[in-house]
């Protein structure tokens, strides 16, 4: 085999000149930039305005047609249900009986009267209602570190139409007032938010009321 | 037919001319209208990720810190892997950063997370709660994020023109891209599951989901990006790359058709758990042996031109007429190299010694690269490496 050192040798003892990465040939300048990476970037932000632009607005200016009929019942996972207020839309939420192939409902469900919204929620939690609303204080407090909506005052029982007891406790905030209602069943934690205009009054409207007294879960009457 | 070496050498030429093999890279370019929109869409994506990060850190801080820290060594295992399986014409590690980063922050927080929930809500709105949960995420994801993710390639292309040349190019980058996305994309679901239980057990609540997110991940958006990504170069056509239209909408659309699918497994497969992990490993399995053929049909071309950089190092006898058909040929090429080495009664070390010799010779062409074919002195001095590891002689450094 011959020595490599030696018997081995390329044309060129040097690399073949190439002009710099950011050298813009003279006939492809416009405005100082390379002509050739307008249109790909152009092409690039059409798509990123038609994601973040412009489907955001069309979904802003399409209402909710979905609005709550007397009878109606939401179901979340868990078994658990509420009646929502006639009247009211449901954004987001699944009517009991009409389970999603998948079999399971959503976690929560929303329904809204023009400013005023109500959502619950569900999760696994053990411990009592006292304890589910300490941690959803806990929690609310982290995310919002003191600012926005607060939990305040002292928390008070509530017992539903099936007999469930919880504890509720009023929310404020800059320009919202509220309440928070948290249940346990067995270990099916659920807490219901209602908000609304802090001129409203500091109360709850009665509408609101009568959806967290109809929370329940099928069956827990029969446990 | 005989081949001079003139001839190997202008060979040689042109396949480091059309792969753009060991050319650098640089990522600032400010006369490069690409640079600038990379920069302002990537910038608006990690605000939008440190601000959702910062806002939930408090509440959620012990599963934010299990998820960053399972997914940096998963990423990590991945880079690992795809520099393995990468042979041949090497991209620079800068440009599958700058990929990276496109697919964590600008394809999701800039671009496919605003959206996915435009589209799920007027999905809602139109064909009513229950249809948009059954089929709204599998109708708008596919869409939102694939082409989210594909576009960074574009913007790639014209940041390096003279680097991403091929179609393997575009697979590398675009699994990069997918890599990326899944990180940032698991990072949030792993924040969205420690919320599920008002912020109690957070790592048992998120721990199920960081483990399904990994176990699947390889098979999702990596694999997705990568597929997506050699079909936008088969489709745009690049130096190194003829443009091959039906191929590159084929290799556009099977990643979309797999997403789509794979998110709408729940409602395809009902109720049943068992029909559910039916459907979700038979997707596995479909989506691996996909990319595994355009892995396949891919990196032929990178072959190539391993041999046409190589060829005239095996007509100066640097190399042998095995070593180079190991270098250019896939695994199994390399498999028979190391078998023969041992058919031919080599002794453990001297087939150690072999692999060696390859690992030198690899060294060699990645140096030839750098120099465009050129006679440097660390061309020269990759040589010596290949003759000294073959002589079995100790180094001096």
């Amino acid at each position: 085999m011959p020595d490599p050192e030696t018997a081995v040798s390329s044309a060129a003892a040097t690399p073949r000149f190439e002009p710099d990465e950011r050298w813009v040939p003279a006939d492809e300048r416009w405005l100082g930039l390379d002509r050739r990476t307008i249109r790909p970037t152009l092409a690039v932000f059409a798509l990123a305005i038609l994601m973040s632009v412009v489907l955001p607005v069309i979904d802003a200016k399409v209402p909710y047609h979905d609005i709550v009929k007397a009878g109606d019942v939401l179901e979340l996972e868990g078994d658990v249900t509420f009646v929502p207020e006639a009247g009211w839309g449901i954004t987001s939420g699944i009517r009991a009986g009409h389970v999603p192939l998948s079999g399971e409902y959503p976690a929560s469900a929303t329904v809204e009267d023009g400013a005023m919204k109500f959502t619950l929620r569900t999760g696994q939690f053990h411990g009592d209602a006292n304890q589910l609303l300490d941690q959803i204080e806990t929690t609310s407090e982290a995310l919002n570190r003191g600012r926005g909506v607060r939990l305040t005052g002292a928390p008070t029982t509530i017992v539903t139409d099936q007999g469930k007891q919880g504890a509720t406790v009023r929310i404020t905030g800059p320009h919202t007032a509220g309440v928070v209602a948290a249940f346990v069943f067995d270990a099916r934690g659920v807490e219901a938010v209602a908000t609304g205009p802090s001129d409203a009054g500091a109360e709850p409207a009665a509408t609101v009321l009568r959806m967290i007294d109809s929370i329940s879960q099928t069956g827990e009457g029969k446990r | 037919m005989t081949t001079t070496l003139a001839e190997l050498d202008r060979a040689r030429d042109t396949a480091l001319d059309l792969s753009g093999w060991g050319r650098r890279f640089s990522f600032y370019q400010p006369r490069n209208f690409a640079f600038w929109g990379y920069l302002l869409l990537v910038g608006i994506g990690i605000l939008v990720f440190l601000s959702t990060l910062a806002r939930e850190y408090d509440a959620y801080g012990q599963a934010i810190g299990l998820a960053v820290t399972s997914f940096a060594i998963y990423g990590a295992l991945f880079w690992w892997f795809a520099q393995h399986i990468d042979h041949y014409a090497k991209l620079p590690a800068k440009l599958m950063v700058v990929a990276f980063v496109w697919g964590g922050f600008a394809a999701t927080g800039a671009m496919a997370a605003n959206a996915n929930d435009a589209i799920l809500a007027l999905y809602a709105k139109t064909f009513g709660q229950v249809w948009a949960l059954n089929w709204g995420a599998g109708l708008a994801a596919p869409f939102t994020e694939e082409w989210a993710k594909g576009s960074g390639l574009l913007l790639l292309i014209a940041m390096a023109p003279r680097q991403v040349r091929t179609a393997f190019d575009g697979f590398i980058l675009g699994a990069f891209i997918g890599l990326g996305f899944q990180i940032v994309e698991d990072i949030t679901y792993a924040m969205t599951s420690a919320g599920t239980q008002f912020g109690a057990n957070q790592i048992g609540a998120s721990v199920g989901t960081i483990i399904l997110r990994m176990v699947s991940g390889v098979a999702a958006h990596i694999l997705y990006s990568a597929i997506f990504c050699a079909g936008l170069v088969y489709l745009l056509g690049r130096p190194g790359e003829p443009s091959k239209v039906g191929r590159g909408l084929l290799l556009i659309a099977i990643p979309m058709l797999l997403h789509g699918a794979w998110d709408s497994l729940a409602a395809i497969a009902g109720p049943s758990a068992l029909k559910l992990i039916g459907l979700l490993i038979a997707t596995i399995v479909v989506a691996l042996a996909i990319l595994v053929r355009v892995y396949q049909s891919t990196v032929k071309r990178e072959q190539d031109f391993v041999r046409d950089v190589m060829a005239p190092e095996q007509a100066r006898d640097v190399i042998t007429a095995a070593e180079l058909d190991a270098m250019a040929g896939n695994r199994k090429a390399r498999k028979a190299y190391r078998k023969g080495s041992r058919k031919a009664g080599r002794k453990r070390s001297e087939r150690k010694r072999a692999r060696y010799v390859l690992n030198a010779a690899y060294a060699l062409a990645d140096e030839l690269a750098t120099a465009r074919g050129a006679d440097t002195d660390r061309v020269r001095f990759a040589r010596t490496e290949v003759a000294r590891i073959r002589a079995g002689v100790p180094s001096r450094w």
